[in-house]
């Protein structure tokens, strides 16, 4: 099958972040490094074992042209700067992969660093990504922010299949109570589904306590082949497949046919078989998922179209015990976007990293030997990405 | 300098969230930044008509504007007058104000036009409340004409005609 040469060619050999804050006091750049060189030394590596670097930004944050030459890194065998948000977070990985399976480059950094908070807010005033070029047909009706252009699918979900505020709020508390296990989380004070259905209404479906935390922050990986990985200093983990898939967004209309046509489905029902097929796994295998919950309801979309349950039912079924730690599939184990902080991604990553290490503390899935861990299902800037990552042996 | 804000039709009831935006700013409605595969469209909008794009030789409608067919990679093709009618397909009401030019509250629509499936067009809700709104329910657009800017003469800032939909019967 197609694509089967990646799995199993690359390994997580070590991650770094910084501290997650509403003001970092230091720039895109310096957290990028800090990311970087603690993700290194996570590794028992070097800046002079560096062959490759990548990022993923929406002109907000410091590219590897400026990262690597900071760190002493001026000549890579392999870059990316990838413009994107959110559905590329995985791409950016997944490529790095590939780069180390081509032989390409060896030992490769991935590294996301955002000053989300006091520097670059999303949906700030008018502030329109750049390259959204259909945006011409929603910013001069007030569609300006990511909060409202998720709200339209949620409500459509809604509507299609009476997805409930309280499994919103159900899916809010329960993050909440997972970042109370977690000293990195910047929310870790509990609270109740009352005070969810209570906190101010953003962009109706969506409230305050719905919508992930505008953060700093940087995070890191350190990708290398599957083989050196295992003379590293940590456990290996293992990218048992790397996916993606494209052509269906909110800003701009489907090719026809498309996934587009659909708002209640997201392109992770395209990507999903292409994922479980290149590691040979299936949904059933998964012991912990960190799901991009830029919003609750993407975790609810992202259940159903990866196969955890059936379409409509993912409202329910993110209510239910079964994602609680301890439950049949524990869902965002750090308290994801919503608690921990939105480093645009990658920290999901870093978490899934944590939990198939066994280094997850008083949040630890017990035994988890495979982790899903997925990019924004594919609204708003088109396209979505997911790995699949197996514990090292 | 300065001029008044026109409130860009918020939905009947609710209260506005305050904040950025609340009365006393002043600010300038974004207009549509058209492209080149979009700019007769929009100068169509500014005549009252509302455009559908179809290709002249497989005849697959297509909106937005785009130079080639998707279907066919045919690069001939013709306006023909829509419809002006579709269904709601999904929508948000905002309740907080992201932009001083659209006070909040206000509500946003994704329309599926019935000139063809698969072809939506997005627009501000129009003289109901959005408590009624579902998916499916039928709307003809409704063209709202953008107050001039800075004194400028109409239109010199962008297309100051845009398209909204209202709830049918
Ligand atoms: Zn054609």
């Amino acid at each position: 099958m197609a694509g089967t040469g990646l799995s199993g060619a690359a390994s997580l050999a070590g991650v770094g972040r910084t501290p997650f804050s509403r003001d970092s006091g230091a720039s895109t750049t310096a957290l990028a490094c800090r990311a970087v060189l603690a993700a290194l030394d996570d590794a028992g590596l070097g800046v002079g074992d560096v062959d490759g670097i990548a990022t993923h930004r929406v002109g907000d944050s410091s590219p590897p042209w400026v990262v690597g030459p900071a760190l002493g890194i001026d000549d890579p065998a392999w870059h990316l700067d990838q413009f994107g948000g959110g559905g590329v977070s995985h791409a950016v990985v997944g490529q790095a992969a590939m780069a180390v399976a081509a032989g390409v480059a060896e030992v490769v950094v991935c590294y996301r660093a955002v000053n989300a908070r006091s520097e670059f807010r999303m949906g700030g005033k008018g502030r329109a990504p750049a390259g959204a070029f259909d945006l011409q047909y929603q910013a001069p009706y007030g569609l300006l922010a990511p909060v409202q252009h998720y709200a339209v699918p949620a409500r459509a979900h809604m509507d299609a299949y009476g997805t409930a505020p309280e499994h919103f709020g159900a899916i809010a508390v329960r993050q909440r109570a997972n970042a109370a296990a977690n000293p990195r989380a910047l929310k870790r004070d509990p609270f109740t589904l009352d005070d969810y259905l209570a906190s101010p209404w953003i962009s109706e479906p969506f409230r305050l306590l719905d919508c992930c935390l505008e953060t700093d922050g940087a995070c890191a990986l350190v990708v290398t082949s599957a083989e050196r990985a295992r003379d590293l200093r940590r456990p290996p983990v293992d990218i048992a497949a790397a996916a993606w898939a494209g052509g269906h967004s909110t800003y701009s209309p489907p090719a026809p046919g498309g996934l587009g046509d659909d708002l209640t489905t997201s392109s992770a029902a395209r990507l999903a078989p292409r994922l479980y097929a290149m590691a040979g796994l299936g949904p059933t295998d998964v012991d912990t998922a960190e799901l991009y919950d830029c919003f609750t309801w993407t975790v609810v979309v992202q259940l159903e179209d990866y196969g955890f349950c059936a379409k409509g039912e993912g409202g329910p079924f993110a209510a239910s015990e079964a994602m609680d730690i301890g439950g049949a599939l524990p869902v965002n184990t750090h308290g994801g976007f919503l608690s921990e902080g939105y480093v645009h991604g990658i920290n999901h990553v870093v978490e899934a990293v944590d939990q198939l290490r066994g280094d997850a503390g008083p949040r630890q899935v017990e035994g988890a030997e495979v982790a899903l861990s997925t990019g924004q299902p594919g609204y708003v800037l088109a396209g979505t990405s997911a790995l699949l990552l197996t514990a090292g042996r | 300098m300065g001029k008044a804000i026109r409130n860009p039709r918020p939905d009947a009831g609710g209260t506005g969230a305050g904040g950025p935006g609340a009365p006393g700013d002043t600010a300038v409605r974004p207009r549509p930044a058209p492209d080149r595969d979009s700019a007769y469209w929009w100068e169509a909008v500014r005549d009252r008509r509302f455009l559908v794009q179809y290709c002249a030789d497989c005849r697959s409608p297509r909106f937005p504007p785009r130079e080639v067919c998707a279907v066919c990679l045919s690069l001939e093709w013709h306006w023909h007058q829509g419809t002006g009618t579709g269904t709601v397909d999904g929508w948000t009401v905002t309740r907080r104000t992201f932009h001083p030019a659209f006070p909040a509250p206000y509500t946003v629509l994704r329309v599926a036009l019935d000139d063809a499936p698969a072809l939506y067009c997005w627009g501000g809700l129009a003289g109901a409340d959005p408590a009624d709104l579902r998916r499916g329910l039928p709307v003809e657009a409704e063209f709202t004409e953008l107050p001039p800017e800075n004194g400028r003469p109409p239109g010199e800032d962008g297309p100051d005609v845009v398209v909204d939909w209202r709830p049918l019967g």
